[in-house]
């Protein structure tokens, strides 16, 4: 499990360092000031301190699912309704930062089954508008451009807000790593959460 | 009375029709004025949010304009004031009227009131009716408008920002420029962006910011261009179908939903700048739209004339050596009447060419001149022969390769060394030439005469062959040895060709110079008229002297110029360019030439030697090697080196020069450098040193200075021994002798004259007169005669104290001999001792030297005569008359007279006194100047002028006091005292 947790580490840092740049390029190619107020589009829980490994892990997987079905949303809508011009260093970034996010998902996934935990499978769909992922309880991406981009740099700072939250978890989980498997929890609650997941 | 009543009614009538009639008009004029104007009912308004036009509608009676005004609710600031002429609906006489508002028209509240206007009347106005903004207290949203909006580069667009009831508003910025804000009312703020320019693909953001926390709203908008298409033409392909096609024209800068839409005929365009059609329409129209505005575009023509055949396909061939015949297929039966032209594209080693073929649906050609042997490839396109509009696309690429065949001749040519031995040599044929793999070569050597052949098969690599003409027996009877090349390949054997063996340039003409330019050598030649075969040039690197590899190139019958250019040419290599006639048959050398690619500084240095030849260095030098000239040798440079650098000494122009003589160095060392130089500049030199010595040349002056002396006096000495009577007569004639009056006669007999006591020469030493110990002291002999006569003055006994000195140094040494007699006896002993005797003859040369003096020749010698001597001797009435000292006369002569004796006796018993010109005394201070009087002694004169130098040294020795060369010449008299 240290091995799979400090690969995991490393793609979270890799994803974080992607993701910032993103959110510069994306910054200055829609002059967007620097200030603009956070607004959290992925409804799960932080992993607080009272959660064990197991059920961490479990929210952060969650939560980055989210934020990847979220990110193909933004992708393909942006494409779709604000695209059209040559492919340039923002568009590289951010099919980058979609594919370290992929990655990372796959590490947290490691993790959590490492942890007896059930992973949720990526969700991957020939509809990217209505992708198979437990976003389906999400609104719908706006229709108005300016909102749809705002909507877009929200979704880029919930990735990053998720790529910090693994990255400070990972930090906390090695006091708790050799224990993980003698204290595991039922299996209720984290199967709650994953049944919510799914549907 | 009666009739007067009866006219008086009239009058009155007439007034009251006018009055009637003014009565009439007032009322009809209050008829008019009685027209009410009434305000206009049911205003309605109708609201187009995207456009930003408000569409108002009333019931407006019977006028027909009307004033309206627009006012903003909240401040009540009046948008729209004007006087309007309102269109009405005939069914429903409704009047309505469109105003567009500059700005969304959600940003805030509108009231509109309308009146109805007649000329200067107008109704009352109508009801406010108000168009609600989306500004209202209800909407508490933060807003912003409008949303998504396109426009055209150069549109200037309002926005508005509705902020949250509460907050306040912080800036708005269009991109990154932040816009000046204009309060439409409480919660709405407006900007404008004027002339806006092309925006990026994902649109201009206009965003609004709050104070108090960071939520930011905003709206994009899109500027771009119409669309502007170009060149739209439609055509066929299978002369059914048309395809359109045009070009899009400027950067609409409109990307992904709101680019530029097509259509052709109405139907929708999806591949960009193409579209197909299912029928030849004859009329085409492309419509390109997009969200800015639109364009068209119209064509027209018929089938026939807008024909653009497909690419054939399905290419073969049937190939030969020599040519190859390619076919295609049509992918439409249509063309199997249609009249085509067909391209063929031939592409061998690189080099495209093309061929043109006709004929109705052509589906295959024949390439002709084709090589054996060759990689071809083609690809065949085609047009409409009738009509032509444009090619069709090109075919693919069809390779293939034409079959072997028997090879060319070669090309062969010789070399001939001097010794009858040579090479045959050939070109390797190229791959145009050989039709195949090469096989190998057969070389027949024969002669015709004697129809003897050699025959020698050689390997595919070979390309020479040695021959040695002095081992074949015809040769030896001097008949022609012809060399005969065969290339054979697998399809068998080439034409023969032949060249002669002989060795052509036994007389080689003058080379001429060539220089080379970017077209190579250029070589020009007189046409020779009597020739009518073909030139061969051969060139080769001019060192080479045997067995030379030898390239040739063949030139033309008729041709008087070629220019040479090859590869393998090197710089700083010189070529002989040979010219040749009937190269095949009997060759003839017409011309020749010498040339470089480059000229470089020579790579080697001469080799230089040095020799002395007396004052002179002769610098001597070989020429150099022919190879490392490197260039055509302009001449030398000498140097001398002087320290560290070289002083340029000659520049020799003449590269034939091969020696250098540097005149007149002194003794020491001394380095020469010589360099060569081409145009290119001059090679490192070699440089000798030569340590230059006195010698040989300095002796053998000397020696010859002497010789000639030696031959002229003894020249004189001849002279003198045959004219010695002359002589005699001349210098030294008999001393007549004296008669006497009495009888004076006894035997004759030589005179003893002892010399006097008084005739000693006292030396007084004086210590303070260190320095003139040696010097002269003397007393003149006219000191007593003319005392204080200017005696210093006179130049011509300026020499004498010199010569009195020598004799008074002599004195020093010896004691005084006695006098002989015989004057010439005297003369001749004191010659030949150089004694410092005062002598008798000294006495008589003196008077003989007066006599001489008056010889012109003497004269022009500088010998001028004393004329204080003259006077004295003439005083003697030109007989002999003894000097005598008129003041050192002895007390026992006994004789005070100052008259000179006259008679021999007084002389014999008185003593004869010769010349004692020094005093006891010391000389005085002028004499010790060397101004003292000259005693005129001839003797010392004689041997003063044989002993001493010339009469420049004398005369400085006439300044100076005794100077080193008189030292040094009085010792070497006083060395060779017996």
């Amino acid at each position: 499990m240290a091995g799979t947790r400090t690969r995991a580490a490393a793609v979270a840092a890799l994803l974080q360092e992607e993701c910032s740049n993103l959110l510069a390029l994306y910054r200055e190619k829609e002059d967007f000031p620097v200030d603009v107020a956070e607004v959290r589009l992925v409804p799960v829980a932080p992993p607080s301190s009272q959660l064990d490994t197991r059920d961490k892990l479990l929210h952060l997987h969650s939560a980055l699912l989210q934020c990847h079905t979220l990110l193909e949303r933004a992708i393909t809508k942006e494409d779709e309704m604000l695209g059209g011009g040559e492919k340039g260093k923002y568009e590289k970034q951010r099919e980058m930062v979609k594919n370290r996010l992929s990655h990372l998902i796959i590490s947290t996934g490691e993790l959590l089954k490492a942890a007896d935990g059930s992973p949720i499978l990526i969700p991957h769909s020939d509809d990217p508008e209505e992708p198979f992922s437990p976003s389906h309880s999400q609104p719908r991406s706006p229709t108005v451009l300016f909102k749809l981009k705002l909507w877009i740099y929200q979704i880029y700072k919930e990735v990053d807000h998720w790529t910090k939250a693994v990255i400070a978890t990972l930090k906390e989980l090695p006091a708790e790593t050799d224990r993980k498997r003698k204290r595991i929890m039922p299996a209720t609650r984290s199967a709650r959460i994953t049944r919510s997941m799914r549907r | 009375m009666s009739r007067g009543s009866s006219i008086s009614p009239s009058k009155p009538d007439r007034d009251l029709v006018w009055l009637i009639c003014v009565l009439l008009g007032i009322s009809g004029l209050n008829a008019q004025t009685n027209i009410v104007l009434t305000a206009p009912r049911q205003v309605s308004l109708s609201p187009n949010f995207s456009t930003q036009q408000l569409s108002v509608s009333w019931l407006g009676g019977a006028a027909t304009t009307f004033d309206l005004i627009i006012l903003r609710t909240e401040f009540n600031e009046t948008v729209f004031y004007e006087t309007v002429s309102a269109t009405v609906n005939r069914v429903s006489g409704q009047h309505q009227w469109t105003w567009t508002s500059k700005e969304p028209l959600e940003c805030t509240s509108l009231s509109v009131k309308i009146c109805s206007r007649d000329g200067q009347t107008t109704s009352e106005w109508s009801e406010t009716q108000i168009l609600q903004g989306y500004d209202l207290p209800s909407k508490r949203d933060f807003q912003m408008y409008p949303q998504d909006r396109v426009v055209p580069v150069g549109a200037n667009t309002t926005f508005c920002c509705i902020v949250e009831e509460g907050k306040t508003l912080k800036r708005i910025s269009y991109g990154s420029t932040e816009m000046v804000v204009k309060n439409l009312s409480r919660r709405s703020y407006a900007v404008t962006a004027v002339n806006q320019g092309p925006s990026r693909p994902s649109g201009a953001n206009v965003i609004c910011q709050l104070t108090e926390i960071n939520k930011i709203i905003g709206a994009v908008v899109f500027v771009g261009y119409p669309p502007l298409p170009t060149d739209f033409v439609c055509q066929t392909h299978d002369l059914q179908t048309s395809v359109c096609q045009w070009n899009k024209g400027r950067d609409t800068r409109m990307y992904g939903r709101r680019q530029t839409r097509y259509y052709v005929n109405g139907r929708n365009c999806t591949p960009p700048q193409r579209c197909s059609l299912p029928e030849w329409y004859g009329n085409w129209t492309l419509v390109a739209v997009n969200p800015v505005g639109q364009y068209s575009l119209t064509d027209s023509a018929e089938l026939s004339h807008r024909v653009c055949p497909v690419a054939p396909v399905k290419l073969n061939r049937v190939v030969h050596a020599w040519n190859a015949t390619v076919f295609w297929e049509w992918t439409s039966v249509n063309y199997s009447s249609l009249a085509l032209v067909c391209q063929v594209e031939l592409t061998s080693q690189g080099y495209k060419t093309k061929r043109v073929f006709s004929g109705s649906g052509l589906q295959s050609v024949v390439l002709l001149d084709l090589q054996p042997n060759e990689n071809y490839s083609v690809q065949v396109r085609c047009g409409s022969q009738k009509n032509f509009w444009k090619w069709g696309n090109w075919s693919e690429v069809l390779p293939f390769t034409t079959k072997t065949y028997v090879p060319d001749a070669p090309d062969v040519w010789m070399w001939m060394n001097r010794d009858n031995t040579g090479l045959v040599v050939w070109k390797r044929p190229t791959p145009q030439q050989s039709h195949g793999q090469i096989t190998g070569f057969e070389v027949t050597l024969w002669n015709a005469e004697e129809n003897l052949q050699r025959t020698q098969s050689l390997s595919p690599d070979d390309y020479s062959l040695p021959v040695n003409l002095t081992q074949m027996a015809s040769f030896s009877n001097d008949n022609e040895v012809i060399a005969t090349v065969i290339t054979q390949n697998v399809e068998g054997s080439s034409q023969p060709a032949s060249v002669p063996l002989r060795l052509i340039d036994m007389d080689p003409p003058v080379f001429s110079r060539t220089a080379f330019t970017d077209s190579g050598f250029p070589l020009t030649w007189q046409q020779n008229a009597s020739t009518t075969c073909s030139y061969l040039i051969e060139w080769l690197d001019a060192s080479c002297r045997h067995d030379c590899q030898v390239e040739w190139i063949r030139v033309n019958a008729g041709s008087t110029n070629v220019s040479i250019e090859t590869d393998t040419f090197q710089p700083g290599v010189r070529y002989n360019f040979s010219l040749y006639s009937c190269p095949s048959s009997s060759p003839l050398l017409i011309q020749r030439w010498q040339g470089y690619l480059q000229e470089l500084v020579p790579s080697s240095s001469v080799r230089l030697s040095v020799s002395q030849q007396g004052s002179d260095a002769v610098l001597t030098w070989e020429e150099i090697p022919l190879a490392d000239r490197r260039g055509f040798l302009l001449g030398y440079n000498v140097y001398i080196s002087h320290g560290s650098e070289l002083l340029p000494l000659a520049k020799l122009s003449d590269h034939g020069t091969r020696k250098y003589i540097v005149k007149d160095l002194d003794v020491g060392s001394y380095k020469f450098t010589v360099k060569a130089y081409t145009s290119a500049g001059e090679d490192t030199g070699t440089t000798v040193s030569i340590m230059m010595e006195p010698g040989s040349e300095l002796i053998l002056s000397i020696l010859v200075s002497l010789g000639i002396v030696t031959l002229l006096l003894s020249i004189v000495s001849f002279i003198c021994c045959k004219k010695r009577k002359w002589v005699k007569r001349a210098f030294y004639p008999d001393i007549p002798e004296p008669k006497l009056p009495g009888d004076w006669s006894r035997t004759r007999g030589p005179l003893d004259v002892k010399p006097s006591p008084h005739s000693m020469v006292h030396i007084v030493e004086k210590s303070e007169q260190d320095s003139f110990k040696d010097a002269l002291v003397v007393i003149p002999e006219e000191e007593e005669d003319d005392e204080g006569q200017g005696i210093g003055d006179e130049p011509v006994d300026t020499d004498e104290p010199q010569s009195l000195r020598y004799y008074n140094q002599m004195v020093d040494e010896r004691p005084i001999r006695p006098r002989f007699p015989d004057s010439s006896v005297s003369s001749a002993s004191s010659m030949d001792s150089a004694s410092t005797d005062v002598t008798y003859t000294g006495i008589q040369t003196s008077c003989s030297s007066l006599v001489f003096q008056q010889d012109p020749q003497s004269a022009s010698e500088g010998h001028q005569p004393d004329a204080d001597h003259s006077v004295s001797c003439g005083s003697g009435g030109g007989g002999y008359r003894p000097q005598m000292h008129p003041i050192a006369l002895s007390d026992n002569i006994g004789l005070a007279s100052p008259e000179p004796l006259l008679e021999p006796q007084a002389v014999s018993s008185g003593g004869y006194k010769p010349q004692n010109s020094w005093h006891i005394d010391s000389p005085t201070e002028e004499e010790r100047n060397g101004l003292a009087p000259s005693l005129g002694s001839p003797v010392s004169v004689a041997s003063t002028q044989f002993l001493l130098l010339d009469e420049e040294d004398h005369s400085e020795e006439k300044q100076q006091p005794p100077s080193s060369a008189a030292t040094w010449l009085s010792n070497l008299l006083s060395s060779s005292k017996p």
